[in-house]
């Protein structure tokens, strides 16, 4: 079931608040062992927030499509009174005394909240495999990592813990766990959705956004939690348009890039095919694909690296004495930072800027482009490396590597599933828009959605 | 190749050098990729750093 199924049995009082809210405490209680999706569940709270949904409901006090759904957000957003760790054993019992603006807006969107999703540490990672709080598994294959960092938002919405869980997305945080867990992911533009009370990872990179089972479950969210917040100097004024999908939406004559450099290069073959294969439904549904030329990627990323090492390691700085607070792979990456001098960061925020405005060239050609999200399924937990055709190459760069650049640009982008490999784990669609054009983005993936039963695939539990 | 001991030393970073030279490898990759697109930027870019000044309101 998704948002807006539930929100519609809702409304026509098939279910209440309180049932969804109940069965998902159950499968939370059912999964949450062997899965660790959830750090802190809310079990008090999110029934008495349901109780106060059904009452505003059978009144007819309509808060939309979120009202009364229950949800999960990462341990990384401010949530007032309760525990916020960010993953990380410095901030074990940080509790705030504010809401994130995003949680503010969920609660006046009427969301129940049911807990607080599981983390890679500090969100600086792309396995979710926590040293303090634990291991996060992929419900697909519980052997294999959900993705990160934020790998429990991922793996509580594919295993229908929560209808959404809401992410960080610094160098891919929701992207790769949404190709992983074969969910939809959404980063929106920088500065569409407030940073406030968001525990930051990154100055400059960090996005918020939702996972979600379905397109327009992204957009209804996307709704509810956009907008211009004055406690976040980076919040953008763009007015927030309209993003939820029309039934049955067109993509006729949408111009779509499929990018023949560097992003179908060193892939696992099946992601390679089922992307090609997505193209080729969009083609189907009148859209018009365009081989397009994109800028120098690995240039893109070697800036995106030097900015989030340097501003990562910056905001870390004052408690990296006591190394042992660290787990092995974020203390490397810290001291990475550490060392780069302050000229690299400088002028990487300078080429970042010659890179926005090369990119930008490429809007007179396309309004998007698809490419794969990470070049392969989710890797085994532990696994350090991965091949890919002839290459071995570092799982973390090889997760990032697709996506990492698209942080620089500040650009929306969505993953959704795009079907399974041939062990039947699910693989990422990557679909990258202009500047504020979440609307054209989730519009190209809802009629894809429409047009396919890729998100409709479900992991087995047992 | 840069003397990254040399470095933490100097800056009195403090980093064993067992994980230094875990991540040696990974800055020298990071010079190599970086270094070269630092030299191409034109002097007039400037950084796409945000600093607003707001103005205070009246008294």
């Amino acid at each position: 079931m998704t948002i807006l199924e539930a929100a519609q049995a809702l409304r026509k009082r098939d279910l209440s608040s309180a049932e969804l809210t109940e069965a998902a405490l159950q499968r939370v209680a059912l999964l949450n062992p062997k899965l660790n999706a959830i750090m802190t569940v809310l079990e008090e709270s999110a029934r008495a927030q349901a109780k106060a949904a059904d009452e505003e409901l059978s009144r007819g006090a309509d808060r939309g499509p979120l009202h009364g759904i229950p949800i999960a957000v990462k341990d990384v957003f401010e949530t007032r009174g309760v525990r916020t760790t960010c993953g990380s054993v410095i901030f074990m019992h940080h509790v705030p005394e504010r809401d994130a603006g995003v949680v503010e807006k969920l609660a006046a969107a009427g969301a129940v909240l049911v807990g607080k999703a599981g983390m890679h540490e500090l969100a600086y990672g792309i396995t979710s495999n926590n040293p303090h709080f634990g291991t996060v598994h992929n419900p697909w294959d519980p052997d294999r990592v959900p993705g990160g960092s934020s790998g429990g938002s991922g793996a509580a919405v594919a295993s229908e813990m929560v209808f959404m869980a809401m992410g960080s997305d610094t160098g891919g945080s929701i992207r790769i766990p949404a190709s992983f867990c074969g969910t939809v992911g959404l980063k929106p533009t920088s500065g569409r959705v407030s940073r406030y009370g968001v525990m930051p990872l990154d100055f400059s990179l960090d996005h918020m956004g939702p996972l979600t089972r379905s397109v327009r479950d992204a957009a209804v969210t996307l709704e509810a939690i956009a907008g211009h917040d004055l406690r976040d100097e980076t919040s953008s004024t763009e007015p927030v348009g309209s993003y939820l999908p029309a039934p049955g939406c067109s993509i006729r004559n949408v111009r779509i890039g499929l990018p023949q450099n560097f992003y179908f290069e060193r892939l696992d073959p099946d992601v390679d095919m089922a992307v090609r294969r997505m193209a080729a439904t969009a083609e189907s549904l009148g859209a018009v694909i365009i081989p397009v030329r994109v800028p120098d990627i690995p240039a893109l990323n070697a800036v995106g690296r030097v900015i989030l090492l340097a501003e990562a390691s910056a905001l870390m700085e004052k408690y990296i004495g006591n190394r042992d607070q660290f787990g092995s792979d974020v203390l490397a990456l810290l001291d990475q930072g550490r060392l780069l001098p302050a000229t690299d960061y400088v002028n990487a925020q300078r080429l970042r800027r010659m890179m926005q405005r090369e990119f930008a060239a490429l809007w007179s050609q396309v309004d998007c482009l698809f490419t794969p999200t990470t070049p392969m399924a989710a890797p085994r937990i532990l696994e350090k490396t991965v091949k890919l055709g002839d290459h071995t190459e570092d799982v973390r760069l090889a997760a990032t590597r697709l996506v990492r650049g698209i942080n620089v640009l500040g650009l929306p982008a969505l993953s959704m599933p795009c079907g399974p490999d041939r062990r039947g784990l699910p693989l990422g669609l990557q679909i990258v828009g202009r500047p504020f054009d979440e609307a054209l983005v989730l519009r190209v993936a809802a009629a894809l959605e429409d047009a396919t039963e890729y998100h409709l695939a479900k992991p087995a539990e047992g | 190749m840069k003397n990254w001991k040399k470095i933490a030393e100097a800056n009195d970073l403090r980093i064993p050098e067992s994980d230094l030279e875990r991540i040696v490898p990974a800055l020298e990759t990071l010079e190599a990729a970086f270094r070269p697109l630092a030299k191409t930027i034109p002097d007039e870019i400037e950084p796409a750093i945000t600093f607003r000044i707001i103005p205070e309101p009246a008294e």
